[in-house]
């Protein structure tokens, strides 16, 4: 390979490298106003609804939002949808740095964080009493307020844990924990003989604490007091322990390694004859043409208590962003979005208990099996505690509980480290 | 062109042909497992039965995944992006890690130390302040946003890439050159680039990857559903605890296939077989 | 030779290097300044936009926090077992690889596959592998050694999950990087130590080895801090920390304090410790392997 000859080498280099980069600047300055022209091209102002809500569902509040627009047709309204987590995440960091959705729909317990972070605004200065009226109290109220104010307005009332179990192997489902038990011992099969259990009687994400609570206040317990403290070391808990503990080494009748998608797998495929879940999941074992009943989680024989499952109200809040003419609208569309043909409507496709006391006496509710089976469970839950608190106190439950299944402690053991652990961290993140 | 001279006696090569074939399905078998998982029907994760192909498979996720979901949109952002941040970071590099391969100048040693330093803080704290720049400089709800982000991202590892393997190519290649009468620019252009041409593969590949696959900043830096790239647009077939395994999974398969294909075009650069057995030391 | 070069016009080397400067120093300075700010001030779910500077405080609560020695032994360990085996099995395929192989590009193509496929659903099938009663290596170890660990649920156990699902994703990236590195070395050099009677292993030792540093050093450097912050597959596989919040490496655990519990300045203080721990890491492991120098030098 020969080369041409240069007569000064520098000034060459410089003059091409200086072409290329001028090549190099220009295309960018191109494709930079390409960009901004497109960004300019948005006239409309546009409204977003952020939720978690399942596929069906989403359907549904697209078509809401479809009608909505019709009145307003200088906005440009539209959903997104994040994994709860992610929505949490996101919505905080958007809103706090000024932008964010109009609307984002979720389970009341995101308002603790939310209010202390500054994140959403208070609502009950914008709507009428009338408004607010048309919504339930019981069994668990539709608006959450918190630290005296209105923070947000459901359009459904649920994701509560319910038993559910497979018809074809459980005719008619134990209504006490001792009949769980009879049954559990006869639906554990061990088919081909190998030792191990090759179906269960029932299987549930039990070392996850959420899915644990309904068992503690089954035996009259709570986790914590009026003012927020703690209140895992008491005889309730530790009993509550001991039979989960219990349904897995004592009766065997829960498999040893469970979490949720174990669960899930095995019910799915007919391992299990029951599981404990709630009703996001529901719709997945009717695709997989499961013939589910729902019952309540039955009755602890000792306190004669129904388990209370932890019941949210998941409903609208409004971003602490909104001004002037997308603040009006906004609340016109959260009105819109509450109202009783827009809550029957989510009843209609996904079986979600209205927030509206007029949509409740409709026949829809009054007359669908799964929806009456489910709003029997809600009956006897409790509602989701709003405030931070909750977070910590799962996440202190956490460890103590699972070395109980790992054989680290017992439930007498694990339920002391819950209280100090739960005491540790509200201390540590109020401080 | 092989690391010896020597070919391979026969217990040799049954000793190489035996690891690779037990590597080579230790890398496959969770891959079979999520292509098995995209084939059932009804979301199922995990089975009892090790089955790779279920007795009841189904290509229905395949379907809904191109008819129902946006996918081919998400594709086309991911491919915009991650094909600028490729071209964007490996130009970038490829004359950076020369200057820093060829040059001794103030600020050299700290320069690349500096590289090396922004990878060390983890990403999760930067995500707040990062999206708090990005809007400032109206780069939120952008290709941009993430073209820059991404690139940001990738080269710390590109420059110093780039940079190791030209130090593998001795002076006397571009003396050579310079004898012969060629620029500096040139002598960089046309010899050693060629030469460098693995590593330029490598860097491709690794950019192209580093964007292609990035969820974190993404989720933070794009919320305009028409600008979702692949990694968020697979988030969202998971909702509240409930995940679409089928979607998901026959997602997942798809996401690779490009990848792969990059892969394979790069792969003749990588075994370059460009010999510098023409220089004796 | 080498001084040709090096009295060059520095300006033209200025304008080669700046573009990749700049943006680096727009995307990270500005939140690694914040981060310092924060990390002296209460930060907090109670004080989020009304936080004040409080000095020390937090780094002391972190350094007397028993768990933080505690996962930064487990974080070490994490790292220095990864990068072995990344490094070990990625450059011993691909020396395999280089040698006079068939369907080479089958093999490598399969072998590339790891780090193709998306982290997220990997990580969760080899969770899904682990489980001792359903998963498939129990079932493969049972069929072949009548042998049933109890992974997840053990916190040495779930160590150990994570540790495999890595270093399963991590070897093609090494093994890349090593056949790429393997290209640049001439064929003459084994050819004359064939002539002068070298063994296999010493030209592998002295041939090899010295020039396939200067493509993998940068690799493992970076490899490195990676892998000490790989916060995903920890956080995946064993499902958040479980059992009992035992699984954790350091960044994990920075990563509940920050999101889960938005205790952002004690994050913040944290994250300034790890960083410190790994700039002291990079500065020694740099100097030791004089990464910056060229090898001909």
């Amino acid at each position: 390979m020969s080369y041409p000859q240069f007569t000064d080498d520098f000034k060459q280099d410089k003059k091409l490298l200086f072409r290329t980069k001028l090549w190099v600047t220009i295309i960018h300055l191109v494709f930079v106003s390409v960009l901004i022209l497109m960004g300019c091209a948005k006239k409309k102002e546009k409204i977003i609804v952020w939720s978690s809500m399942r596929p069906v569902e989403r359907a549904v509040l697209d078509s809401l939002l479809k009608e909505f627009s019709t009145s307003y047709p200088q906005f440009e309204f539209s959903q997104l949808f994040y994994a709860p987590e992610e929505a949490r995440t996101n919505f905080i960091i958007s809103a706090l740095a000024g932008k964010g959705p109009a609307l984002i729909h979720g389970a009341s317990d995101n308002i603790g964080p939310f209010v202390e972070l500054g994140v959403i605004r208070p609502m009950e200065d914008l709507f009428s009493k009338n408004y607010l009226n048309t919504f339930i109290e019981k069994p668990i109220p539709a608006k959450t307020y918190f630290r005296g104010h209105l923070y947000q307005i459901a359009d459904r009332v649920g994701n509560h844990l319910c038993l559910v179990y497979n018809k074809k192997l459980v005719p008619t489902p134990p209504k006490t924990m001792s009949e769980l038990i009879e049954m559990g011992k006869k639906l554990t099969v061990d088919e081909n003989g190998d030792g191990k259990p090759d179906r269960y009687a029932i299987a549930w994400n039990y070392t996850e604490p959420f899915f644990f609570i309904p068992f503690i206040t089954g035996y009259g317990g709570w986790i914590f007091d009026k003012n927020y403290h703690p209140t895992l070391n008491t005889e309730a808990t530790r009993k509550a322990a001991q039979l989960i503990y219990d349904l897995v080494n004592k009766y065997k009748i829960m498999p040893k390694e469970c979490d949720y998608e174990i669960a899930n797998a095995l019910f799915k495929d007919g391992l299990t004859a029951m599981i404990i879940n709630g009703p996001w999941s529901w719709g997945t074992y009717l695709k997989n043409k499961i013939p589910i009943g729902i019952a309540r989680i039955p009755k602890i024989d000792e306190t004669g208590l129904w388990p209370a499952p932890l019941v949210s109200p998941m409903g609208y809040s409004m971003n602490v962003n909104l001004r002037g003419k997308k603040l009006e609208i906004t609340k016109e569309l959260l009105k819109f979005l509450t109202s009783k043909q827009a809550v029957l409507r989510y009843t209609r496709v996904s079986g979600t208990i209205p927030s509206v006391k007029a949509a409740f006496k409709d026949s829809l509710v009054q007359n669908n099996p799964l929806i009456k089976a489910s709003l029997d469970q809600v009956m006897v839950g409790r509602p989701m505690p709003v405030v931070t608190e909750m977070r910590w106190i799962f996440d202190a439950m956490r460890p103590a509980y699972q070395g109980i299944f790992t054989g680290q402690v017992t439930p007498e053991q694990a339920v002391k480290q819950m209280q100090k652990l739960a005491e540790k961290l509200i201390k540590e993140n109020r401080e | 062109m092989a690391s010896s001279v020597r070919k391979l006696s026969g217990i040799e090569k049954i000793i190489a042909y035996s690891i690779l074939t037990a590597f080579s399905l230790f890398a496959i078998y969770p891959i079979l497992v999520v292509f098995s998982i995209s084939l059932r029907p009804g979301d199922r994760l995990l089975s009892k039965s090790l089955a790779i192909i279920p007795p009841d498979f189904t290509f229905q996720s395949y379907v809904d995944l191109f008819t129902q979901q946006p996918f081919l949109r998400w594709m086309f952002n991911s491919l915009v992006v991650s094909l600028s941040v490729t071209i964007f970071a490996v130009s970038l590099a490829a004359t950076a890690g020369y200057a820093f391969s060829r040059f001794k100048f103030k600020g050299r040693d700290a320069s690349m130390m500096a590289l090396i330093t922004t990878q060390m803080f983890p990403v999760t704290m930067l995500l707040l302040p990062l999206f708090i720049i990005m809007i400032g400089l109206g780069f939120y709800d952008s290709y941009w946003g993430l073209i820059i982000a991404y690139s940001a991202t990738a080269l710390p590892f590109t420059v110093w890439q780039m940079k190791g393997y030209y130090d593998t190519i001795p002076y006397s290649m571009e003396e050579a050159a310079t004898i012969d009468g060629a620029s500096q620019f040139t002598t960089f252009y046309k010899i050693i680039l060629p030469l460098a041409l693995p590593a330029l593969a490598i860097t491709s590949l690794f950019s192209f990857m580093t964007a292609w696959s990035e969820y974190l900043v993404a989720a933070v830096l794009i919320q305009d559903k028409d600008l979702f790239t692949l990694p968020l647009g697979l988030k969202m077939f998971s909702s509240n605890m409930e995940v679409a395994w089928g979607l998901y999974s026959a997602g997942a398969i798809v996401v690779s296939i490009p990848v792969v294909i990059l892969f394979l075009s790069l792969s003749r650069w990588l075994i370059s077989g460009l010999t510098l057995g023409s220089v004796k030391a | 030779m080498s001084g040709y070069f090096f009295s060059r016009k520095n300006r033209l080397v200025y304008l080669y290097v700046m573009p990749a400067m700049l943006v680096m120093a727009l995307i990270v300075l500005w939140p690694f300044v914040y981060n310092v700010v924060i990390s002296f001030s209460d930060m907090n779910l109670t004080h989020f936009k009304n936080w004040k500077i409080i000095g020390l405080r937090n780094y002391v609560a972190v350094l007397s926090d028993t768990n933080f020695w505690y996962f930064f032994f487990k974080t070490i360990l994490w790292t220095v077992l990864n990068l072995i085996f990344h490094v070990g099995i990625g450059v011993m395929l691909a020396l395999i690889i280089n040698e006079d192989i068939k369907a080479k590009s089958f093999f490598r193509t399969l072998l590339i596959l790891p780090w193709a496929v998306p982290q997220y659903i990997t990580a969760l099938t080899w969770r899904g592998m682990f489980n001792s009663e359903y998963g498939a290596v129990n079932l493969l170890l049972d069929h072949l050694f009548g042998l049933q660990v109890p992974w997840l649920s053990t916190e040495w156990g779930a160590f150990t999950a994570c540790l495999i699902t890595n270093i399963w994703l991590g070897f093609p990236f090494m093994m890349i990087i090593a056949l790429g590195g393997l290209q640049s070395i001439p064929k003459s050099l084994y050819e004359a130590a064939e002539i002068d009677g070298a063994s296999r292993w010493q030209q592998f030792k002295d041939i090899t080895v010295p020039l396939l540093k200067p493509v993998m050093v940068p690799a493992i450097t970076l490899g490195v801090i990676w892998t000490f912050n790989n916060f995903n597959v920890v956080w995946l596989v064993s499902n958040g920390g479980e059992p009992s919040d035992k699984t954790h490496i350091l960044v994990s655990w920075v990563y509940k304090a920050g999101f889960t519990y938005f205790r952002m300045g004690y994050a913040a203080a944290f994250s300034m410790i790890i960083f410190a721990i790994l700039l002291v890491f990079g500065w020694r492991f740099i100097k030791h392997t004089k990464a910056t120098e060229n090898v001909y030098s």
